[in-house]
């Protein structure tokens, strides 16, 4: 998107979270110099020259700062690009715009047309507009933690600043596989958690497709050992979880202490029974 | 395998419509499936960045905050990917990890 409108499309991301200060992730940008070139990304600033956060009331809400991915839309029919954004409670803010890439730094949380918090079913909101069901106005996908695609409706109508109704599950997400489960590329029949969604007429048929990007662990045994000294290791190893049982919150410092080195011995063993391959793909979902 | 699945619109409030699409397919480019580097977290985008007419996939990925950048041939095949660069280096989206 053509953020600066000096013709050039610009890359905008989220980011997890800035280090060395208070969790906030921040906006970034790579301004685009024409012709597939940008320069290096830079924190996205307000017209306060520091760099846009998302506003929450207190820090028990810091979880709605982090892991932030913006989209860029002329939410309420100004002229001028805003920054429809989601993050890791999965809800969503506006920071309206002021032309050429600058934006207002106080965000605003997004309400659904019944006055609640527009958000999705999991976390990490991934807010894209498209219109989505063909009326003439902007809808909001968005991706999941849980994986699937979701669905805001406008109900506004066209040149309208949007009157949203809660989200619904366009595609339902597989979520995350049981520990252990073992699961290797030829497995794979659709997108698995965290799940990241484009939308456009990829076929050029009119209608709109959705490209979906995933999260997942390949997991098969591991080297050296047979399908059945996997099956028994890997029983033992949930046996051992489960020996050790939930967190003890309210025991004391020096048994949380105990606790936690065992949790951690135990699950870097898995190790020793599992390989374990993290990736995403990307995957099509062309409409019929 | 079946023809085509049907995705339930299943609201959260219990409102229901439905939505047809074709199965799922991972795209693929001439080596094989598009895929990000470990820990993975792949985030798609479909734009025409280089103004060539054509659009090109990009991918995020979680690892360094790389993007990757797929063109397209003619017939709509993607080529091997190439992490984007900036001034000669790899870029990378700071605070992705």
């Amino acid at each position: 998107m053509d953020l600066n409108e000096d013709g050039n499309p610009d890359i905008l991301s989220g980011s997890y979270s800035r280090s060395g200060q208070d969790m906030a992730g921040l906006f970034q940008v790579l301004w685009g110099k024409g012709e597939g070139q940008f320069i290096e990304a830079q924190a996205l600033n307000g017209t306060d020259d520091k760099p846009l956060i998302i506003s929450v009331a207190s820090e028990d809400d810091r979880v709605k700062k982090i892991c932030t991915r913006p989209w860029a839309v002329d939410w309420d029919h100004d002229g001028d690009l805003d920054l429809l954004v989601g993050n890791f409670k999965g809800t969503f803010y506006l920071f309206e715009g002021e032309g050429k890439g600058k934006f207002k730094p106080e965000s605003e949380v997004v309400m659904t047309e019944d006055g609640a918090e527009l958000q999705i079913d999991g976390a990490h909101s991934d807010p894209m507009t498209v219109d989505w069901d063909g009326d003439g106005d902007l809808d909001v996908l968005s991706g999941t933690s849980k994986g699937g695609v979701q669905w805001a409706e406008n109900t506004a109508g066209p040149d309208k600043v949007p009157s949203l109704k809660g989200f619904v599950s366009l595609i339902e997400g597989k979520g995350y596989p049981a520990m252990g489960a073992l699961l290797s590329e030829e497995d794979l029949d659709g997108p698995s958690n965290s799940s990241r969604v484009w939308a456009t007429d990829y076929n050029e048929d009119g209608k709109l497709d959705l490209l979906v990007g995933d999260n997942v662990t390949l997991t098969s045994p591991a080297d050296g050992l047979s399908h059945d000294e996997f099956e028994k290791a890997l029983k033992k190893w949930k046996k051992d979880i489960e020996n050790l049982g939930e967190y003890p919150s309210s025991a004391g410092e020096k048994e949380l202490q105990k606790w936690q080195k065992q949790m951690t011995q135990l699950y870097q063993s898995r190790g020793d029974i599992l390989n374990e391959q993290r990736t995403g793909y990307v995957w099509l979902f062309l409409r019929k | 395998m079946k023809a085509g699945i049907v995705c339930s619109l299943l609201a959260l409030t219990g409102a229901s419509v439905a939505v047809e699409f074709e199965d799922p397919v991972r795209l693929k480019a001439d080596t094989g499936p598009i895929r990000v580097e470990s820990p993975g977290y792949a985030s798609p985008s479909f734009a025409d960045i280089n103004g060539d007419g054509k659009k090109e996939l990009l991918v995020g990925q979680f690892s360094r905050g790389n993007i990757w950048v797929y063109p397209q041939e003619p017939d709509g095949s993607f080529v091997s990917g190439a992490k984007l660069m900036v001034n000669g280096t790899t870029a990378e989206v700071p605070g992705v990890w």
